[in-house]
């Protein structure tokens, strides 16, 4: 699998991300505290979803921030881990992440997501439309911050 | 009693309703026409009623186009007290296809326990006799992980064919009880 998704420039051009405007696919994923977590539960508020793996280096200085983001902001932020369940709980312990770590180990939800760049972050209005991505690097916290801030007003 | 129209035909009207709506003429009466307004209020309140109806029929006429009666089979999954189980998936398999695997959030147990049911399956399958297998995984009794499969022989006919799957307590045993039934 770690030939299939790429950290940044090996990926292949034909996969993309859902685009802007989408509606991001739903699906349900086992955290790594045994709560099953389903997408479409958080409709009625903006989400950040959010790809990533051991493997892929820049995603633990993402996964970080975003955990912060969603601890001091309160907004819901989905990890979406594509390693095993026993790697996924083991990072999420030592990083010790608060929000949700979902662990997608048979890649499936990646797959539906296409996602052929780590990390990879979306953030998602209340109705589930995917308003901004970023694929490839960390997301760029001062431009979601405010887009998040609207979106929550909205 | 007047025939329905075609859901198509339906669409069509609806989709002229909603352009004349949209036009600055329709959604904008002259200063001060209360009465004007009441009118395209009760308009878009007609149209907004009548999306949800057309809605459902698209959806029945769907359902008839892809699940045609004759070779319709549905799996439902229902749950009465299920206090000796805490379900966490249901897997199910038809003539040993796996065709549907679903992972239950805390919210759609508890839509169970109140007595919901979940259409987990709807498929096609031709007249003869097929295999439905479901394996449930969960918590049971002393939460302890728990995974049971339950078979059903079925003998699909020209008529659509309805399974349901049950999940019950049986307090004799304090243990739960997977039931399956077949509703013509």
């Amino acid at each position: 699998m770690a030939a299939a998704i790429a950290v940044a420039a090996g990926a292949p051009a034909f996969a993309a991300p859902p685009a802007l405007d989408s509606v991001a696919p739903d699906f349900a994923l086992k955290a790594v505290d045994g709560r099953n977590v389903r997408l479409s539960e958080y409709r009625g508020e903006p989400v950040v979803l959010h790809f990533w793996a051991s493997w892929c280096g820049p995603c633990r200085e993402s996964v970080a921030a975003l955990d912060a983001l969603g601890l001091s902001s309160g907004t819901a932020v989905l990890g979406v881990s594509l390693d095993g369940a026993d790697r996924s709980a083991a990072i999420a312990d030592s990083m010790h992440l608060r929000t949700p770590t979902l662990v997608d180990a048979q890649q499936s939800v990646a797959r539906a997501y296409d996602v052929a760049k780590l990390p990879l972050t979306l953030l998602l209005d209340a109705e589930g439309h995917v308003r901004a991505s970023w694929s490839g690097a960390p997301a760029d916290l001062s431009a979601l911050t405010p887009q998040l801030e609207r979106l929550r007003q909205d | 009693m007047k025939p329905k129209p075609h859901p198509l035909l339906r669409v069509a009207r609806l989709l002229t309703v909603l352009a004349l709506l949209a036009s600055p003429i329709a959604a904008m009466p002259s200063e001060g026409d209360a009465t004007g307004l009441k009118t395209v209020d009760q308009d878009v309140q007609t149209l907004k009623k009548q999306l949800i109806d057309l809605n459902r029929d698209l959806f029945k006429l769907e359902e008839e186009l892809l699940y045609p009666a004759s070779t319709q089979v549905a799996v439902f999954l229902s749950m009465n007290v299920g206090t000796f189980f805490a379900l966490d998936s249901v897997t199910l398999k038809v003539d040993d296809k796996e065709v549907a695997n679903y992972l239950y959030t805390e919210r759609e147990v508890q839509a169970l326990h109140r007595g919901g049911v979940q259409k987990l399956y709807l498929g096609n399958l031709k007249a003869g006799s097929h295999e439905i297998v479901a394996f449930f995984t969960g918590k049971g009794p002393h939460d302890r992980d728990y995974r049971r499969g339950t078979t059903l022989k079925v003998d699909k006919t020209v008529g659509a064919k309805y399974v349901e799957l049950r999940i019950t307590d049986r307090e004799a045993s304090l243990q739960p009880e997977f039931v399956v039934r077949q509703w013509e």
